[in-house]
């Protein structure tokens, strides 16, 4: 039986389609839970991109208070595996799970692109099928992707050049536990290489690999 | 009887955290306008009203909202102000 994964979608998510195609290329069952819904008993959370509720206040803001997102703070406090992306990192964040802040780009712009990445940590459950050290390419899409640093993050993820202003050029992070991962590049838009690269899809084997050795918390 | 009473909340980044907002609204003042602008940060405002007993209820309200959502204590900071 393929793991379960809860691809959760408040109003504004527009990645959800995307991200429920990769978990399904990459060998999960995935469903989708709304903002009133409850992610107990999935073996994987994922908080797609998008513009929940529009950015209003700040991005991720308003998001991170709805039900199903203190569902996802259970779930994640038990140790349960959670994947921001983008907007999903910005709603991780604004829940206080991951450190730090995710605001404007120093460009003022909207910067929608393919960039290059380097993978600085490998001894997680998201990241696993990766080289310590190794080079990927995956697409940004963000306006709000500058990360301010708070504390010592494990970082898990860092571009090469510097595209948004981020401390430390700091693209993805690891919670304390490593069960929660929040990054502004989208894995799921990078699975088939008809489409350019496909390093997204090791992320997700990489979560398969971690749930099929019977590294289920939850 | 609860009465109505009325804010303005400032909300600014810290000092440590850039603004680029800020940054290039005052590159054009000093480049387009030559306007002495040393310094430019934009926050943001909220205008907001609340019932209470008294002002200091009122107040402690209007706190409470900023600290529970209207404001993020990692990167931002507030002030109240009734008018």
């Amino acid at each position: 039986m393929n793991p379960k994964a809860a691809v959760v979608v408040y109003p504004g998510t527009n990645c959800d389609r995307d991200t429920y195609y990769a978990l399904e290329l990459a060998g999960f069952t995935p469903e989708y839970v709304d903002w009133h819904g409850d992610v107990k008993g999935y073996d994987l959370v994922v908080l797609p991109g998008g513009f929940s509720y529009g950015d209003y206040l700040r991005a991720g803001a308003v998001a991170a208070r709805e039900p199903v997102s203190k569902s996802v703070r259970v779930y994640a406090e038990r140790g349960g595996l959670v994947l921001g992306i983008c907007n999903g990192f910005q709603v991780l964040m604004e829940m206080g799970l991951l450190p730090g802040g995710l605001l404007e780009n120093t460009s003022g712009t909207f910067i929608c692109k393919w960039v290059d990445l380097e993978i600085t940590d490998t001894d997680n459950p998201f990241l696993s099928r990766f080289k310590q050290g190794g080079k990927i390419k995956l697409p940004i899409a963000h306006a709000f992707g500058r990360y301010v640093k708070v504390g010592d993050p494990n970082v898990a993820l860092r571009y090469v050049e510097d595209v948004n202003g981020s401390d430390e050029k700091i693209a993805g992070i690891l919670s304390e536990g490593k069960n929660i991962f929040g990054l502004m590049p989208h894995p799921e838009r990078a699975m088939e290489k008809l489409l350019g690269w496909d390093y997204g899809k090791n992320v997700f084997l990489s979560i398969l690999d971690w749930i099929r050795g019977g590294n289920r918390v939850v | 009887m609860p009465q109505t009473y009325h804010f303005m909340i400032d909300i600014q980044y810290k000092g440590n955290v850039r603004d680029p907002r800020g940054e290039t609204i005052r590159k054009v003042l000093v480049g387009e306008y030559n306007l002495p602008v040393t310094s430019l940060r934009i926050g943001k405002s909220v205008n907001i009203e609340v019932e209470a007993d008294s002002p200091e209820e009122a107040e402690a309200i209007v706190r409470k909202a900023c600290e529970e959502l209207l404001v993020n204590p990692v990167v931002e900071q507030y002030e109240v102000r009734m008018i």
